[in-house]
Parts: C-alpha cells; structure tokens; sequence
C-alpha cells in the first residue's frame, strides 16, 4: 500500500472548523429568512425570486426563533471569516493554489470529465491532484463564501455603510445577492459530499489524518459515482499470446 | 469509551480501517445534526453567544458615524398602506383622552430642563420629513416619510447632562419601552414623529407621536409614546429582554 501526504493540517482545520461554520451560518440564515421569506420591499414585488413568501421547511434551519437565530448568525459569521482568512492565505503563501486556480485546458478537461461520468467516455481523464471539476468547484467555493460575506455586511449595515450596500444594488438587492451566494455554497458543497461518498471514500480519511494512498484514487480505481468504489485487484497475468497467421 | 476501545481510536487516526471510520463519521454526522436540526442549538453554547453579542455591540457602537445617512434608492415606492401595524396591546392602542386626560410627551431623566409637551407644542418645534427605509428585525424594509421633530431639537430643549449616555423611550402600548445609545437617538434622521406620509400619524402606526430612526430595526422604535428618559445607564427594552438584540442597529 502507498501512502502520501495529501492535506496540510491547516487545510484539514481549517475544512472542518468550515463545515461546522457553514452550516451553523447556512441553517440560522434560513431561520432568519423564514421571519420574512421574500425579496420585495413592502408595497412592491420582486422579479426574480420564484418562491415569494413560501417558508424553508423548519427542519432545514438552526437558531429555534428568529433572535436565536441572529445570535447564532452574528456569532458564527466571525469563525467563518476568520477561519476562511486562514484558509486563503495558507493556500496563497503555501502555493496550494497552484492546484486549485483555473488554468489553460480546464474547461476542455472538466467536458472530459463529464463524458467520463456519463459513459461517453471509457478511462478517467489523467489528473493532478484534483480533477478538473474539483478544481472548479474548490475555487468557486471559496469565491462564493468571500461574495457571502460581502453581501452579509452590506445587510448587516445598510445606514452605517449606505454607498457600500449601494454597489450591491441597495438592500433588497445585497440581501438577495447573499441568498444566492449561500445556494451556490449548498449545492457546491452537497454534490462534494456526494461525490466523496460516492466516487473517492478514500479521500474522506485523508481530510483528517492527511495520508492518501494514490493506488486507490478515482483515476486509478477509473471510477465514476457508485463504479469502481473498490480498489482494483492485481492485474490478471497476461493470457497466451493468439495463434499467428490469419485464420481461414 | 472504555480503555478497550483505545485500539479503535488507533486505527481511526490512523486511517487503516476506513470502514469503521465511515460507520463512525456517519454516525456522529448524522447525530449532531439530528440534534441540531430546527434547535435552538446546545445550552452550553449560550454564553458564548452572549460573549459575541457583547463584543459585536462594542463594535456596532465603534462603526457609528452620525454622518452615515440612510439613502433611499432611485425609483423605490412607499409602502403606504402596505407598511405593517404592530403593537404589543390585544388591540390598537388608542389614548384615551376622557380617562387619562389630553396627551402629553415627557421628556425627563438628567437633564436640566425638563419639559412637557402637547402635539401642539411639538408642531411648534422645527420639523422635518425625512424620506427613509424601515428596517425590520424580520428582514423586509419599507420606504416610507416621517414628519416630526428633530430629536436633537428635543434634546436642545431639555439640555441633557453629558453623563446621559442612554436614552429610555417609553409607551402607553402595554409596557412597550426600548432604551437606546444615546448617538443613535442624536442622529439626524432620528424624529420625534407625528406624522406619516404627509398625513397625522394613525393609531395604528403610533399616534400620537412615536420614534423613527433609520439607524434602528423597527422594533427599537417605540410607538404611543409617552416618556423620553435621558438615563446613565442602559434600560433594555421590551423585544431586548425577550433575547433580541439590545443594540437593534443599522
């Protein structure tokens, strides 16, 4: 059995101090929404919310009222911000971000790789650490928590930081950018968890010890989600060799 | 967990029994959040969040700017009647003149003049109509115009003591009060108002007169007044000693 270093201990700290954060931060949001599920300010209506005034199912939401709820979001947007500060500057200063900014090749290799899921495709594309659908998603991620934050502060004080909010299109708005901001988180992190689950259980360890072992990553095993989960078995030996000639 | 599980916790660390880890992960994942789910969260995180909300107000109150203003944006409509009435009695308080004698606003505390005011005497005062955004607790705004006095007219009036760093408004909506930081009542777009949208102010919004600052949530500004207390201290309020956030600010 190999075994390599995958994750720095900051980057495993870090990701887990940030699940704990997001949904602490993603479960009090929606309580809070639900005071007020809707975008149009009073008197007018909103263009572009489909579900106006139609409440998230309580189950989904965190804080038990509204003030709780506040408390909880006013308390963890700190150890979101301050660990997701941590997070960016290990990955900037430790170069981590070599493996995670988009570069040349990656839209044509995140299209390989939705032909590899989709049958359209018999061997798993090569990859550096991440394939180039990880890498999509480990930089969106981040990006969209940052545009979370700044949408949470222009609601946050929309008087005391009137031109700020302004560049978000006002209030109705920022508060709007912040709920979109926190659907992209969910679905991004939902289909990763799916995907660890489903495509690279063995990855999940490594998020907490650190040590991977690259003979059972998805390109080796070639597996798509629910394919290939286990490792391979030692290749067959290799069969006689065919009769020569042609056959008549 | 017993000195027999140490082997367990061994390879956990370690990573060598993957399916135990996964067993135990899931576990664990799904009972915390089984356990937190639609929860008010654990007891013991309350003085935590009591710890944030202290440090938060230190630094609401540091971000203050009496020269930040609440803009309304281009093309917003007015609420009208879509503004929302509230209050705290079974019905509309409505002050009852034949009971409790023609209404008055008290404005006392540590001040050196205190004084007395009918409607009349505050429409005597200067006025202004401010166009501003309310801002609710619950999330939604609302543009609406408010027409009253200054309240750093008032406080011109009554000459408040500086150690009055807090300012108590109470009602005659059951026992509806809200104390505030008293920079907050002295902003500009902070009014003493009766009226609304060009008309008296409607029982069913605060008449007589209420207080209406941009820079506050709603529920920080109290409707039916009858008190305006210059204190030393803070007061709570009527929403902030059932857990919402004293400062309430914008």
């Amino acid at each position: 059995m190999q075994r390599m270093k995958r994750h720095h201990w900051i980057v495993r700290v870090t990701h887990w101090v940030n699940v704990l954060a997001i949904i602490v931060m993603v479960g009090s949001g929606l309580r809070i929404f639900n005071a007020y599920p809707a975008f149009a300010r009073k008197g007018e209506i909103f263009c572009c919310y489909p579900f106006e005034h139609k409440p998230i199912p309580s189950w989904l939401t965190f804080g038990g009222w509204l003030g709780g709820a506040r408390h909880w979001h006013f308390a963890a947007m700190w150890l979101l911000v301050v660990n997701g500060i941590i997070y960016l500057s290990f990955v900037y200063l430790h170069g981590e971000w070599r493996d995670l900014v988009p570069g040349k090749g990656d839209i044509r290799d995140s299209w390989q790789m939705v032909k590899f899921y989709t049958f359209r495709r018999k061997d798993h594309p090569h990859q550096g650490k991440h394939n180039a659908l990880q890498k999509a998603t480990y930089f969106t991620l981040p990006l969209a928590g940052v545009l979370a934050v700044l949408t949470g502060i222009a609601i946050w004080k929309p008087v005391q930081f009137a031109p700020y909010t302004a560049l978000f299109g006002g209030y109705v708005w920022a508060r709007y950018w912040h709920f979109l901001a926190m659907l992209i988180i969910v679905i991004l992190s939902v289909a990763h968890v799916f995907m660890v689950f489903a495509v690279d259980p063995y990855s999940l360890p490594s998020m907490i010890t650190g040590n991977y072992d690259p003979s059972l990553s998805p390109e080796a095993r070639n597996a798509r989600p629910f394919y290939h989960l286990l490792p391979r078995r030692a290749a067959p030996p290799p069969a006689a060799a065919p009769p020569s000639g042609t056959p008549t | 967990m017993s000195a027999h599980d140490d082997d367990g916790i061994f390879r956990f660390v370690d990573g060598i029994d993957r399916r135990e880890f996964l067993v135990r992960g899931t576990g664990l994942i799904s009972a915390t959040l089984l356990a937190a789910c639609n929860s008010r969260g654990p007891k013991a995180a309350d003085r935590l969040l009591k710890y944030a909300e202290r440090k938060n107000l230190v630094l609401e109150r540091k971000l203050f700017r009496h020269t930040s203003m609440d803009v309304v944006q281009a093309g917003a409509n007015e609420a009208g009647n879509k503004l929302p009435s509230y209050y705290v009695s079974p019905s509309v308080p409505v002050w009852d003149e034949a009971a409790r004698g023609k209404w008055s606003l008290e404005v006392s505390g540590l001040v050196a003049n205190p004084a007395r005011l009918s409607i009349e005497d505050m429409q005597r005062l200067p006025q202004v109509s401010n166009r501003v955004n309310h801002y609710c607790v619950e999330g939604w705004t609302a543009v609406e115009t408010w027409t009253g006095v200054p309240f750093t007219e008032l406080a011109r009036l009554v000459r408040p003591d500086p150690k009055a760093r807090y300012v108590d408004f109470q009602s005659f909506d059951d026992n509806y009060h809200e104390s505030w930081d008293i920079e907050s009542a002295m902003h500009k777009q902070t009014v003493v108002a009766y009226g609304l949208d060009g008309s008296p102010l409607e029982p069913a919004h605060g008449a007589p007169a209420r207080v209406y600052s941009p820079v506050k949530l709603g529920y920080k500004n109290t409707k039916y007044l009858t008190k305006i207390v210059f204190m030393p201290v803070m007061n709570g309020g009527y929403w902030s000693d059932q857990g919402y956030e004293w400062y309430g600010g914008v």
